[in-house]
């Protein structure tokens, strides 16, 4: 049978095609009682991947992080980390890294002794742990605090012990819960791009939750959207924020106008009287709908040309300003960032009236909230 | 990855199997230390001399001997009463520690100390020197006789006091000055901001205060043992029933009704304990009292009158067993402390209540401490945990008499596997950890609910077996508070009589044991003496473990100043 022209088998085929593959949650859910946290999780994180979860507090994020450590094991449902089916197993037998919130640092051990935990476990030689968690602080920059004990250091460098820690063991898998919002915002944005880029060197896979939007898209290499207990939405910063999946998705992500509308036909709508063009949509057989556009879509024209509105209140936000419009015909609030050039061309002041433009590709419809199930 | 698996597996159901056996094991010593001796002393109060089911027979005849029915009423009485003047007296001083700027707070909270650190048949005994037939204020009492309901109260309020003390400094501790800020911006005089904001903030601490003096009153077996007299008082009927009668069954009985009201106020006190949690915000700014020399020395006067009674009670034990002959000859002697002659045991009794307390305070320390990580920080297993800690919550709820009672019926039936630490230093071990368990329990529920929830998760995530992540951080991190109940059951097992009375063999006789003996014998200069000496050897260890910790905490755990 073994031949070389034989086919190969399909099962040898289903393994090439997983050697890109991390981690595999299919069917998870997670109830406390009657409350159901996490509901039907299907997700495939692939090797080297840098994954958030993103979503409001209360959404099954930190849930979802802590079924795949094995700390809450979920009600139902499979993991799979590199073809090995972990579900069942506590954390202990478990290939993850784990940086906590609150960091979790030993308070009665040394720096040194903090990052040498796992190590010394392990009954590494000495010498060996000494290399290697010198290896470690340097990665994290903090060469020179071997001595010293967690309360002298500041959040920024508590949070870096904790990531050498962490990573100590060489864990295939790195798990950050909301690693960054104990640090006031310069540190935070900071480590952010410091993580990031050690994450790149050391191509660990790593799934980061936040409830921090911004940390999300300027971070992960796909975003993994969650609401009340499962996945609105996976994709990169820029699907995501591109292309939301959800009127859920495109309000959490970014600011987003919203403005009722009703739709004709595949590829048009009606607001006020006017009608509009736009891209293919899902909600022809609707009466209602939501149209979104982001607020940097938005296009300021002469008030003869598009849409007439009048400017109720121009915040200045360096930049750019943040027009707040109200449209005249359907009585519908909108706003527009535009460029302080862009302003001033126009001349813009509270209480005038000027043309707005909707880019037909910029706009996308959502069913309106009643509609939604 | 699939070779490694089968060691991962096998090494999680070892770490997981050690994790249930421990469990298992701390319930087995609950259950055997606990229920069993307490379901075996109810079976006995259903049952006749022979061992056979006699109904509520014996509860009957209970209620129809006037002598010890009456003793219900005495021990309500007396319990109440001594309620009264301790929270009454405690609340003054914890007001004045608290909300004024007397001077010498520090000394005052030293003295207030010191009642603990002596059998409560040290004040009776003092009372008797003070008050007796030759004692120097026997005019004050205008003719009424020491022993008997007066003797009791004044024993029991001076060593409950201490007691009473620390739960009301914790209440009154917990202020929030805005409250008082506002109250006085709106122009309300004193005494209304004391009666609509002090007296409210604090209630809980007073109802929870009330219920624990008086259970430790109805309770205590002590003070009226050697002051009671021929006014009877439940525990004491207790000890008369079994030791002077033999009558075990009806021992039973009044261990039963002994155990309601310890069983009420248990419950009211945990439910008082559940309706405080979150009585105090986080953002509470606490009140900082400014000096008023009107109020600061009446309450200093106050509280040094109290502190002035509580050495002249220990001074006169610790005098009266100096004195050739009281009080006749008063030149001084170190003759009363040569026991060996007398009843009680002598010296060797001392050594073996050394022997206890050191056991109970290693040996409990541990177990209560490491138990109660169990509950705290393990996953799974969620029915035993909680059984756990509804067993480790009901010591509280039985007093010693019926501890010890219970021991005698359960260890010493001919049938038990466990019977051969009958008469042992083990079984009083056994029944002191378990007497003094909750307090010490709920200290290490505390300490650890402050550490970090994540730790274990941390360790397990490098690997690191759980009793690794004990020993190297939960431990040293929680050491203050181990080192406090290490203290606390030292010389609780140095100081309690009640549940060992009935334990106790000739060669495990204990100090306070003794000091029962010797009084009962008639050598009240030596019961003095023996009293003394627990008392400065519980003073000697508390001194030390100051010593200790302040070494520790400044020295061995540098970490917790590194901010």
């Amino acid at each position: 049978m073994t031949t070389l022209t034989a086919p190969v088998s399909p099962t040898a085929h289903a393994a090439v095609a997983d050697a890109g593959i991390h981690l595999e949650i299919a069917g998870l859910s997670k109830r406390f009682g009657h409350f159901t946290a996490l509901q039907d999780i299907d997700l495939t994180i692939r090797e080297g991947e840098f994954v958030c979860f993103l979503g409001p507090s209360g959404c099954g994020k930190t849930t979802l992080l802590r079924a795949i450590a094995g700390l809450a094991p979920q009600s139902t449902g499979r993991i799979v980390q590199c073809g090995r089916n972990i579900s069942r197993l506590p954390p202990q037998a478990r290939d993850f890294g784990i940086v906590f919130q609150s960091y979790a640092l030993f308070p009665n051990l040394t720096v040194f002794d903090n990052v040498a935990y796992g190590l010394r476990n392990r009954r590494d030689d000495r010498h060996r742990m000494r290399e290697r968690v010198a290896e470690l602080l340097t990665l994290v920059d903090l060469v020179g605090s071997e001595g010293k004990y967690p309360a002298a250091l500041s959040g920024g460098q508590q949070q870096r012990v904790a990531l050498a820690r962490a990573l100590a063991t060489e864990p295939g898998l790195l798990l950050l819960d909301e690693p960054l919002s104990a640090l006031d915002a310069r540190v935070r944005v900071h480590l952010r791009s410091q993580i990031k880029a050690l994450q790149a060197r050391l191509g660990v896979t790593t799934i980061m939750v936040t409830h921090d939007q911004e940390e999300a898209l300027a971070m992960a290499d796909r975003i993994v959207v969650m609401n009340h207990g499962v996945i609105e939405q996976v994709g990169t910063p820029a699907e995501i924020y591109r292309h939301p999946a959800s009127a859920f998705v495109a309000e959490f992500i970014g600011s987003m106008n919203f403005l009722e509308c009703c739709p004709e036909g595949e590829q048009s709508l009606r607001l006020g009287q006017r009608r509009l063009d736009c891209t293919t949509h899902e909600c022809a057989d609707l009466e209602q709908a939501r149209l979104a556009i982001r607020p940097e879509a938005v296009e300021l024209c002469g008030r003869d040309e598009g849409l007439s509105a009048r400017v109720e209140h121009i915040e200045f936000l360096g930049a750019f300003l943040r027009v707040s419009l109200t449209l005249e015909e359907c009585q519908q609030a909108l706003t527009a960032d535009i460029a302080v050039r862009d302003g001033d061309a126009l001349g813009l002041t509270p209480g005038m009236t000027l043309g707005v433009r909707l880019p037909a590709e910029a706009m996308r419809l959502f069913p309106s909230q009643e509609a939604r199930p | 990855m699939m070779v490694g698996m089968p060691s991962w597996s096998r090494r999680w159901s070892g770490e997981s199997l050690i994790r249930l056996l421990a469990l298992l094991l701390a319930l087995g010593l609950l259950v055997v230390g606990l229920l069993f001796p307490l379901a075996a002393m109810l079976v006995k109060s259903v049952q006749d001399r022979a061992g056979d089911f006699v109904g509520l027979a014996n509860f009957a005849r209970y209620v129809q001997t006037p002598a010890l029915a009456g003793s219900i009423v005495n021990s309500l009485t007396i319990a109440l009463t001594s309620t009264a003047v301790v929270v009454g007296l405690a609340f003054l001083c914890a007001y004045g520690l608290t909300r004024t700027c007397m001077p010498g707070k520090r000394l005052f909270r030293m003295l207030a100390i010191l009642p603990i650190l002596a059998p409560s048949l040290l004040p009776a005994i003092s009372l008797v020197y003070l008050f007796g037939n030759q004692g120097w204020f026997r005019e004050v009492l205008m003719g009424e006789s020491i022993y008997g309901p007066i003797g009791i109260v004044m024993g029991l309020s001076f060593w409950i006091f201490p007691h009473a003390l620390m739960i009301l400094v914790t209440a009154l501790s917990n202020s929030d000055a805005r409250l008082y800020e506002a109250a006085e911006a709106l122009g309300t005089p004193k005494w209304r901001s004391f009666f609509t904001i002090t007296l409210p903030g604090a209630r809980y601490g007073l109802i929870s205060c009330g219920f624990v003096a008086f259970t430790l009153a109805i309770t205590d077996f002590g003070v009226p043992k050697i002051i009671g007299g021929q006014f009877s008082v439940l525990a004491t009927d207790v000890y008369r029933q079994v030791v002077g009668q033999q009558n075990f069954q009806m021992g039973a009985v009044v261990s039963v009704i002994l155990l309601l009201p310890a069983l009420l106020s248990f419950v009211v006190d945990r439910w008082i304990q559940r309706r405080q949690v979150a009585q105090l915000s986080a953002r509470a700014v606490p009140w900082q009292p400014s000096p008023s020399p009107m109020r600061d020395w009446t309450f200093a006067t106050i509280c040094y009158g109290v502190g002035a009674i509580i050495l002249l009670v220990i001074g006169t034990a610790i005098y009266a067993s100096l004195v050739q002959f009281w009080p006749y000859n008063l030149s001084l002697t170190f003759k009363h402390y040569a026991f060996e002659a007398l009843a009680g045991g002598g010296w060797t009794s001392w050594g073996n209540s050394l022997k206890l307390a050191f056991s109970v305070a290693t040996i409990g320390t541990l177990a209560i401490f490491f138990n109660a990580w169990l509950i705290e920080k393990s996953e799974g297993y969620r029915p035993l945990r909680q059984g756990l800690h509804f067993l480790a919550m009901l010591p509280m709820a039985v007093p010693g008499m019926v501890l010890g009672l219970a021991y005698i019926f359960f260890f010493n039936q001919a049938g038990n596997p466990l019977n051969w630490i009958y008469g042992t230093l083990i079984i009083l071990v056994l029944n002191t950890l378990v007497h003094f368990y909750t307090v010490c329990h709920l200290t290490s529920v505390t300490a650890l609910k402050q550490l970090d929830p994540e730790f274990e998760a941390v360790g397990a995530s490098l690997k690191v077996p759980f009793w690794t992540t004990f020993y190297r951080v939960t431990l040293p991190v929680s050491l203050p508070a181990v080192l406090d109940i290490s203290v606390y059951l030292f010389v609780n097992a140095m100081t309690t009589v009640s549940a060992v009375v009935f334990l106790y063999t000739s060669d495990t006789r204990l100090a306070s044991v003794a000091v029962m003996h010797l009084n009962e014998a008639g050598y009240f200069a030596s019961a003095a003496a023996m009293a003394v000496l627990i008392f400065f050897t519980s003073l000697g260890v508390k001194l030390a473990h100051a010593a200790i910790s302040h070494l520790l905490l400044t020295r061995a755990q540098r970490w917790r100043q590194a901010g």
